[in-house]
């Protein structure tokens, strides 16, 4: 019963601590709309997700520039923006600003043929070390092999027509050429080979892409985290204000008064975690999908925080101490876990380093889940780790408290 | 005089703080050095981008056949995928089922599996074929994946521009009553597939006869995507940075308030005026202090190249006057230090980040939020901040400039009048 009593009394001091609130819910549902609002749209137009690019035909009454624009339009990952003669430099601008992932400046007396005097090349605008820059590239290289290959198509035909029965005169030569790079241009809109994407979710069925998928579950776990400053702060207010030494003289131990702490910040961890998951639920990610799973990946992540934030309450003497630690292991954790940036765009040294913390194995647990589709066993792994760290922190914890 | 001791006074105090020092230079090193190390491998050559090898499983049921002289294309894509050239950036591994390939990708022993159906090479050579290849992916993945995608549509579509021509020219040949043999039929494939290699091996090696590929030209020496990450990042962290540390700063005036001292320093011969400008510029002074260190270290350590010195200097001096006037504005309006620590970590967080501060490395953002930052301090410092590393013009940086000064008198006023109303 005293250990239920003092969990109680410092729930009851952690609920009317409006930086409880603040920290533990306004703030990582907060960022979660944020980054999830930003990582939806990458600066394209909602009503298409492919990347701008800027199209600049000097020479518009050439054939190739209009079928050129054709195949552009008909891209997965880019969308062509016509600008005009005159905006040549605003549209370079524009692509050093990021607003445009690439430029493309189509020039007067463009031509298929290579390797002689009049060869004039098509001017690509694009920065190579950004991923939309090389993503816009190489879409904008395939879509000129296709022109290119739709008149290298009409020169076989051709070629091989004449070798067989011959042209009676150069119209008739001009006007096979036309029809047969006419006839290539249309059948690149619907290619005879292509290729199938399929992301794995487990349950086979093809996932649309949720901006939440990173930005949920690396808010929940970067603030639970940071949410440990509201619990440690209470034993380091104890230990200040000299309330933890009068309870010590009261017939109530060390083990109940640490179970009781624990008690009560296992419980604001876990509700925090759990409304953070409401909220992903509702933003179109399947946490639900398998409730077991989830609830022991929750629970585990949830008894990390406790005993990490117990740690914290028992090295820390001051409560700036206590922010202090908590900003650091934020930051450290939640980078090195995967939670600001896919753990994918680093280095494999930063990945594996940062498969050394409980973080990083959450955040794959909770990937697992939601966007892979798997189930029960999937987790199992993750919430070992975590499970480990929780007792390793505790016992530190314990052993620090007893001998204090 | 009485300035400059008040300012000593607080500044001795402030430089004995581990809070200032922790906030003001610790965090930010620790942040820099974070993301260097993320992204630091991204610059193994000067200029380029070092792409992660991408764990690719293969399952070719195309296998060779007489009828096409034991030719394969699912054989030609898998030694291509094998080759040499590609080692740097896919790793692959060759299975014979596709259930053990999603099941690899399931349990995250690969990202990317491609399966090739039986019959994909008689579909080259048949005009009417259509057939696809399927890419299993790591949905978790993108950039990978987005790699190894890439690599086989070029491939794809060498194919599929093959199949097209033996398509065009039965096509032109049928309309003039002409018969075409599959010898023709063949030969033109080999032609068109011949030149696409061709085309492709040019293409690989940076000589696009065609195409002319152009950066767009800054005022700065370009730099490796690591460098422009870690770059781009770290401005936005020196600029929230330099709000909190504002703040913190100009919290001193509620800690002396709470302590006593200040109410015992008004009934000295020192005037208000005296006392409250010696405090603010303690603010000015420690935040532009934060900022040179930060830039210098991060300068040395991270060799980040921050821009010309002169604009520079001005958005420095755009920031301090910003984030000092903001703190100051900020602490005017709260009673008490406990108070200032939750208004502190939201008000200011929630600012920067719709200042755009937490997502400058991003290429590109909702059109929606580059609205929403010009109503912060911070959004605007950033888009100086951006103007003076990429060396523009003067006539550029005027107008953020002014909206900040003006934001800068503004905020200081008012912090000024709520104090003095207090304190009077």
């Amino acid at each position: 019963m005293r250990i239920f009593d003092l969990a109680i009394k410092d729930l009851k001091q952690i609920i009317r601590d409006r930086r409880a609130f603040l920290f533990l819910l306004l703030m990582p549902i907060t960022f979660t709309f944020f980054f999830g609002w930003v990582f939806g749209s990458f600066g394209v137009s909602e009503d298409d997700p492919r990347l701008p690019i800027g199209w600049v035909s000097q020479d518009t009454e050439n054939i190739l520039s209009s079928e050129m624009y054709s195949l552009l339009e008909a891209s997965d990952a880019i969308r062509p923006v016509v600008v005009k003669k005159e905006d040549v430099n605003k549209v370079v601008e524009s692509v050093q600003e990021g607003e445009l992932a690439a430029a493309v400046l189509f020039p007067v007396g463009f031509k298929s043929e290579t390797g002689t005097d009049e060869t004039v090349k098509i001017t690509l605008i694009a920065d190579p070390f950004t991923p939309a820059g090389q993503t816009a590239t190489n879409a904008i290289q395939a879509a000129l092999t296709r022109l290119l290959g739709s008149d290298q198509m009409a020169q076989i035909s051709t070629k091989a027509f004449d070798e067989l029965e011959g042209f009676d005169n150069e119209v008739e030569y001009r006007k096979y050429f036309d029809e047969g790079f006419n006839l290539a241009i249309q059948a690149w809109e619907q290619p005879p080979l292509g290729l199938r994407i399929v992301q794995l979710t487990g349950e086979g069925a093809e996932q649309e892409f949720n901006p939440y998928a990173q930005a949920s579950p690396g808010m929940l776990i970067q603030f639970t985290v940071f949410g440990l400053f509201n619990s440690a702060s209470l034993l380091v207010i104890e230990r200040k204000t000299k309330t933890l030494q009068r309870m010590m003289t009261t017939p109530i131990s060390r083990s109940e008064m640490l179970a009781g702490h624990i008690l009560a910040m296992f419980c604001v961890v876990f509700i925090q975690q759990m409304i953070l998951i409401v909220l992903g639920q509702f933003l179109g990610l399947e946490y639900f999908r398998e409730p077991i799973a989830l609830l022991l990946l929750v629970f585990a992540f949830a008894l990390f925080a406790t005993s990490y934030g117990l740690l914290i309450g028992v090295l820390a003497k001051t409560e700036e101490q206590v922010i202090m630690i908590a900003m650091l292991s934020m930051f450290l954790l939640s980078a090195l876990g995967g939670a600001w940036f896919p753990l994918e765009i680093t280095g494999e040294a930063f990945t594996a380093i940062g498969h050394l913390t409980p973080t990083a194995w959450a955040m794959d647990g909770f990937q697992n889940l939601i966007l892979r589709g798997q189930g029960l066993e999937s987790v199992f792994l993750s919430v070992g780790i975590i499970l480990a760290y929780a007792v390793l922190c505790f016992a530190l914890a314990v052993w620090r408290f007893r001998y204090e | 005089m009485k300035l400059i001791d008040i300012t000593l006074k607080d500044l001795t105090r402030s430089l004995r703080s581990r809070t200032i020092y922790f906030f003001a230079i610790g965090l930010p090193l620790f942040t820099a050095v974070l993301f260097y190390f993320a992204f630091s491998g991204q610059d193994e050559d000067q200029g380029s981008f070092e792409l992660p090898i991408t764990e690719t499983i293969i399952v070719n049921f195309d296998k060779p056949q007489a009828e096409f002289g034991f030719f394969s294309a699912g054989q030609i894509l898998t030694d291509f995928l094998n080759s040499e050239e590609l080692s740097s950036i896919v790793h692959v591994r060759e299975f014979d089922s596709e259930d053990l390939a999603t099941e690899a990708i399931n349990s995250q022993d690969a990202g990317v599996a491609i399966v090739i159906p039986e019959g994909y090479t008689s579909s080259a050579f048949n005009p009417e074929g259509e057939v696809d290849i399927i890419i299993y992916q790591d949905p978790t993945l993108a950039i990978g994946p987005a790699i190894v995608r890439s690599i086989v549509f070029q491939f794809v579509d060498g194919f599929a521009g093959a199949i097209i021509t033996a398509d065009v020219v039965s096509q032109q040949f049928e309309t003039r009553a002409v018969e075409v043999s599959q010898a023709l039929l063949q030969e033109v494939t080999q032609e068109y597939s011949t030149w696409v290699q061709s085309f492709g091996q040019l293409q690989s090696e940076g000589e696009h006869p065609l195409l002319s590929i152009e950066a767009p030209t800054t005022a700065r020496e370009p730099t490796g995507l690591g460098t422009q990450i870690i770059t781009q990042m770290m401005s936005g962290m020196l600029i929230f940075y330099s709000f909190f540390t504002g703040a913190n700063v100009a919290q001193s005036i509620l800690q002396e308030d709470e302590e006593g001292t200040l109410a015992r320093l008004f009934t000295s011969p020192t005037s208000r005026a005296t006392i409250l400008g010696g405090k603010f510029t303690t603010v000015f002074i420690t935040t532009a202090g934060q900022i040179i260190i930060t830039l210098i270290a991060t300068t040395f350590i991270f060799n980040i190249d921050w821009g010309d010195p002169l604009l520079l200097a001005i958005a420095i001096l755009a920031i301090v006057i910003a984030s000092s006037s903001f703190g100051i504005m900020i602490m005017s309006m709260l009673k008490t230090v406990r108070q200032a620590g939750p208004v502190l970590g939201v008000v200011l967080t929630i600012s920067g980040m719709a200042g755009g501060l937490f997502t400058s490395a991003m290429p590109s953002v909702p059109p929606a939020f580059e609205t929403v930052t010009l109503f912060t301090p911070q959004g605007w410092n950033h888009r100086l901040w951006k103007l003076a590393m990429e060396g523009a013009q003067l006539g550029e940086m005027a107008l953020p400039l002014i909206v900040i000064l003006i934001m800068g008198v503004v905020f200081f006023v008012i912090g000024t009048l709520v104090f003095r109303k207090r304190f009077a």
